[in-house]
C-alpha cells in the first residue's frame, strides 16, 4: 500500500481561537510499499499527529489537503475505517498499557474478533498462535496466563501480537523501543525486521533514536514545528549536520565519525550502518597504510 | 567513613526470590557513582534500599552514621537519601510547580519564609526559575523532571539518587536532566547516584556497579568496566555504539586502543592514527 | 487533549479574579442563601440578584455567553421543576383545563419562580468556579475545613486528596486518549450498537485504565515517602492567604444585597398584612 499524503493540515482544538494549535502545516509526504521508514523529530514537531492520520485515528480536517494510504481515500467522507485498521496496524509507545483480557490469548485475539468475525475458531488460534510465536513467545506456556503476571518486556511482546494478529501489511510504530534496555531494543529491532520480511510490507518508525534510524531505515523524513524539514535516505539527511543540531536533534554516531574523517581528508562515504561504516573505515586506514 | 554503605544486603519482595542478593557497596561524599543493568535486574530495589522504602530481609544500609536498623532512623535517612523516580508525572502531588517543590519542606516541618527561600535556590539549581508559578502539566518530559529534582533538592539531601529518571525522556530531556545533575555534583559537591540501563550515560562517573540477577557482577571505573563487552553482554548491557565501532575497527585490524567510551574520543584517536602515516 | 482546562476557569487579570478564594465561597453562598430567600413573587428580589450577576460578570471580564453557557447542562433539570409546578399546583384560579390536566395563576407563577431561583442559583455557582482556578478552590476549602479538626476531621489529608486528584486530571485524560486510540487502532468500536454493546466495548479502555491509576498511585507514595511525607504531625504550610481591601468591598457588597432582599421581604410582608 503506497501512501500518499499532500499539503496535509491538522489544527487541534480548531473551534476555540484562544487555544488552537497547529500541529501539521501543508505535510506532503510519499512512502512506498516496501520501506522501512523512519520519522524523526523533536516532542511536538508533529510527528505523532501525523502517523495517527495513516489509519484514520485522525481524520483528515476539511480543506486541510489530502491523504490515500493503498485504495484508501481518507479525505473521503465515507472510508471504511475497519477495513483500513485491519490493515495498517498501529503500535503506540508503551503498548503495554492496552492489555485488558483476562488471558494472553484473548488479549491477542481483540483485533482479530473485531475485524475478522467470521474466523472460524480453529483458524482464529492458528493465527494468534502464530503471532506470539513470531514475537518470539512459547505459545504454549503463555495463552492462558494474564497479561497482568508477565515481565515488561514480555508484555510489550503481547501487546505487538495483538496488533500483528491481523497480520497488517503496514506497521506503524511510534516510540516501540522508548523504555526498553540495549538487548530489549536489539531484539525488538531484530524482530521488526522479522516481520518487515514476512507479510509487513511496510514498516514506518517514529523515534528518537538517530543511530536507529542510520542502522535501520532505507529513508527518513524530519519533522519541524508541524512541517517536513527534509526527505531522503539517512545517508542525505545526515550530511545536514548544522541544520539538525540548530532543530535541536543529534545525528548518529557514524555520521559525525564520517564528518570527523573527512576534516583530515579520509572520505569514507558509507551507508552510514555501523558494519558498512567499520569496513570502509578500516579500509581507508589499514588500506593506506599497506 | 563512607557516606552511604551497603553490607551483605538481601532483599526480596515475596519471600521466594531474592531481588537483592548479599550486596556490598559503599559510596563516599561528594562521589559520583553509576549502577547499570538490564531491566528487572534489581536495581531499582537498590535506590528503594538506599532510603529505607524497602527494609532488607539480611544485612545493614548505613547513611551518615544512621542504620536502617534503627526505625527511629528511618525519617534522618529519608532526610539525607534524595530520589528521583522513573515518570515524572507519578512523583508530584500538587498543580502548581512551587507547591510541588514546597511539599518536602513542609514535611519537614521547616518555616514558611525558609521555604520559600528552598524552592528559590531548588529552582535555581536545576534552572527553572521562571516556571515557578506554572503548571507541571503543560512541561516537557525533561523540564518535569528537573522540577521532581527540584523537589527533592528542597529536603537538601547528602545524597541524590536517579531511579532510572531519564528512562521515559527524549534525547534532549535526558541531556537537560544528565546536565543538571553532573553540574551539582561538581559544583555543590552533590553526591550522585545515577541507576539506568544508558551504558553512555555512566561514561563520566567516578565508580561503575553492574547490577544482573540482583547481584553486583562487576565494578570499576568505566573504562575498565567497558573493556569487558562479554561479561557486559551476559548481563543484557551492550557497549555504546562508539565503543562497539571502536571494537569493530579493531577487530578489522584498525590500530586503536582499548577503552574508547565516546564519539569524540573515537574521532581524536582516529584522527591520532591518520597522523601516524 | 494535551491543553484541556477541565473545569471552566475562564482566566484572567480582574477585580473579582483577584478575591480571597475563600471570600468567594462564602460569598457564593451568601448570594445562593439570598436567591432563597426571596420570598414567594417578590420579582423585585430576583431583579436585584440578577443585576448583581451582571455587574459581577461584567467586573471579572468574563464573556456573558460563558456564564450562560453553565444553565445548559442543568436546563432539563429547570424545565423539569417547572413542568411539576405547572401541573401540580392546584391552588389559585384555573387558566386552563384539558382532561386532568389543570394549570391555575399560581402554578404558572410558581413555575416562573422556580426558573428564577435555580437560574440564579446556578449562575452564582459558575459565577465562583469562572474565576477561580480550580486550585484555589481546593486552597480555599480547606483553609474553610480547617475549623473541623476540633471534631478530629482529617482537614489535610482531606485537602491531599483533593491537590492530588486535582494534579492527576489532565494526566488520566491524556491517557484514556491514548488508550482508547490504541484500541480503535485494534477495531475496538464505541460508537455504534445499542446502549449494552457500548458499555461493553469500554471494557478495554476502563481496565487498562484502572490499572495504570493504580500503578500511579503505587508509585506516587513511594515518591512521597521518599520526600519524607509522614502525615499531617509537624508539618508546615507554605501557601497563605491574604485577605485585601477587595474582599472587604465585596463583602460589603453581597451584604448589601442580601439587606435588600430582606428588606424587600419585610415591606412586602408589610403590604400583605397592613
Amino acid at each position: 500500500m503506497r501512501i500518499e499524503a499532500k499539503d496535509l493540515t491538522f489544527t487541534y482544538s480548531k473551534k476555540s481561537k484562544a487555544i488552537s494549535n497547529r500541529a501539521l502545516e501543508n505535510v506532503s509526504l510519499c512512502i512506498e510499499e516496501g520501506e522501512f521508514f523512519g520519522i524523526i523529530g523533536q516532542t511536538g514537531s508533529g510527528k505523532t499527529t501525523f502517523v495517527q492520520h495513516l489509519n484514520g485515528l485522525i481524520r483528515v480536517q476539511k480543506d486541510s489537503g489530502s491523504l490515500s494510504v493503498g485504495e484508501f481515500d481518507l479525505t473521503a467522507k465515507k472510508c471504511d475505517l475497519k477495513a483500513l485498521r485491519s490493515r495498517v496496524g498501529m503500535v503506540f509507545q508503551y503498548p503495554e498499557y492496552q492489555l485488558f483480557a483476562e488471558t494472553v490469548k484473548d488479549d491477542v485475539a481483540f483485533g482479530l474478533r473485531n475485524f475478522k468475525k467470521e474466523l472460524s475458531l480453529e483458524e482464529e488460534e492458528r493465527r494468534v498462535k502464530l503471532a506470539i510465536e513470531t514475537v518470539g513467545l512459547n505459545y504454549e506456556e503463555i495463552k492462558d496466563k494474564s497479561p497482568f503476571e508477565l515481565s515488561g518486556g514480555q508484555k510489550r511482546r503481547v501487546a505487538i501480537a495483538g496488533v500483528i494478529v491481523t497480520e497488517p501489511e503496514v506497521l506503524v510504530l511510534d516510540e516501540p523501543v522508548a523504555g526498553l534496555d540495549p538487548v530489549g531494543k536489539r531484539d525488538f529491532m531484530k524482530l521488526l525486521h522479522r516481520l518487515h520480511a514476512s507479510f509487513v510490507k511496510t514498516i514506518i518508525l517514529v523515534t528518537h533514536d538517530m543511530n536507529v534510524v542510520s542502522e535501520n531505515c532505507t529513508r527518513c523524513a524530519i519533522f519541524s514545528h508541524g512541517k517536513i524539514h527534509s526527505v531522503g535516505s539517512p545517508k542525505e539527511i545526515f550530511s545536514n549536520y548544522e541544520q539538525l543540531i540548530e532543530l535541536g536533534l543529534d545525528i548518529p554516531v557514524t555520521a559525525y565519525l564520517e564528518r570527523e574523517l573527512k576534516k583530515l581528508g579520509i572520505d569514507v562515504d558509507s551507508d552510514l550502518t555501523e558494519s558498512d561504516f567499520a569496513d570502509k573505515t578500516a579500509k581507508a586506514i589499514v588500506g593506506g597504510k599497506q | 567513613m563512607a557516606l552511604l554503605s551497603m553490607e551483605k544486603v538481601s532483599f526480596s519482595y515475596d519471600k521466594k526470590i531474592d531481588a537483592v542478593k548479599n550486596v556490598s557497596l559503599t559510596v563516599d561524599e561528594g562521589e559520583y557513582v553509576a549502577i547499570i543493568g538490564h531491566n528487572g535486574s534489581g536495581k531499582s530495589t537498590l535506590a528503594k534500599l538506599f532510603n529505607g522504602l524497602c527494609k532488607p530481609d539480611s544485612g545493614e544500609v548505613v547513611v551518615d552514621g544512621f542504620s536502617c536498623k534503627d526505625k527511629k532512623s528511618l525519617f534522618e535517612i529519608r532526610k539525607r537519601v534524595g530520589v528521583v523516580f522513573q515518570n515524572p508525572d507519578n512523583q508530584m502531588v500538587a498543580s502548581i510547580v512551587e507547591d510541588d517543590i514546597a511539599f518536602g519542606p513542609e514535611n519537614l516541618g521547616v518555616k514558611r519564609e525558609e521555604i520559600g527561600e528552598r524552592i528559590q535556590f531548588a529552582l535555581a539549581s536545576v534552572g527553572m526559575e521562571e516556571f515557578r508559578k506554572s503548571s507541571p502539566a503543560r512541561l516537557s518530559g525533561g523540564q518535569k523532571q528537573r522540577i521532581a529534582i527540584a523537589g527533592v533538592l528542597a529536603i537538601k539531601p547528602k545524597i541524590l539518587v536517579l531511579d532510572e529518571s531519564t528512562a521515559m525522556l527524549d534525547p534532549q530531556g535526558r541531556k537537560e536532566v544528565l546536565e543538571v545533575v553532573e553540574r551539582l555534583n561538581k559544583e555543590q559537591k552533590t553526591t550522585l547516584i545515577n541507576i539506568t540501563h544508558y551504558m553512555d550515560e555512566v561514561v563520566r562517573a567516578d565508580k561503575v556497579y553492574v547490577v544482573n540477577d540482583g547481584e553486583i557482577v562487576l565494578s570499576g571505573t568505566p573504562k575498565e568496566i567497558f573493556a569487558k563487552r562479554e561479561l557486559l553482554e551476559e548481563c543484557g548491557l551492550e557497549l555504546p555504539v562508539s565503543s562497539k565501532i571502536a571494537q569493530k575497527l579493531i577487530e578489522l585490524g584498525v590500530n586503536l586502543p582499548d577503552g574508547i567510551l565516546t564519539k569524540e574520543q573515537l574521532a581524536e584517536e582516529l584522527c591520532v592514527l591518520k597522523q601516524k602515516i | 487533549m494535551k491543553d484541556v482546562t477541565f473545569g471552566q476557569f475562564f482566566p484572567a487579570q480582574s477585580f473579582v479574579h483577584k478575591l480571597d478564594a475563600r471570600i468567594k465561597i462564602l460569598l457564593s453562598i451568601a448570594f445562593m442563601v439570598a436567591v432563597f430567600m426571596v420570598q414567594a413573587f417578590q420579582f423585585m428580589g430576583f431583579v436585584a440578584c440578577l443585576l448583581f450577576v451582571l455587574v459581577v460578570t461584567a467586573l471579572a471580564k468574563v464573556p456573558f455567553g460563558k456564564v450562560l453557557r453553565s444553565i445548559k447542562g442543568i436546563l432539563f433539570f429547570i424545565v423539569f421543576s417547572a413542568v411539576l409546578q405547572l401541573l401540580f399546583n392546584k391552588n389559585g384560579t384555573t387558566l386552563w383545563h384539558w382532561k386532568f390536566i389543570t394549570i391555575t395563576d399560581k402554578g404558572l407563577l410558581n413555575a416562573g419562580f422556580i426558573i428564577c431561583k435555580i437560574t440564579l442559583v446556578v449562575l452564582g455557582a459558575s459565577l465562583l468556579t469562572l474565576t477561580t482556578s480550580p486550585v484555589d478552590i481546593a486552597d480555599g476549602i480547606e483553609s474553610l475545613m480547617y475549623p473541623l479538626k476540633w471534631i478530629k476531621f482529617p482537614v489535610h489529608e482531606f485537602a491531599l486528596i483533593m491537590s492530588i486528584a486535582l494534579r492527576f486530571i489532565p494526566t488520566l485524560l491524556d491517557e484514556t486518549d491514548r488508550i482508547i486510540k490504541a484500541q480503535k487502532a485494534r477495531g475496538a468500536n464505541f460508537e455504534s450498537g445499542n446502549v449494552f454493546k457500548r458499555a461493553k466495548a469500554l471494557v478495554p479502555v476502563l481496565i487498562p485504565l484502572l490499572i495504570s491509576a493504580f500503578r500511579r498511585a503505587e508509585e506516587l507514595a513511594d515518591a512521597m515517602d521518599a520526600r519524607c511525607y509522614s502525615g499531617s504531625k509537624n508539618r508546615t504550610k507554605y501557601k497563605k492567604m491574604r485577605l485585601t481591601w477587595r474582599d472587604a468591598i465585596a463583602t460589603l457588597v453581597v451584604g448589601g444585597l442580601i439587606t435588600g432582599v430582606v428588606f424587600l421581604n419585610i415591606t412586602g410582608f408589610l403590604a400583605v398584612v397592613l
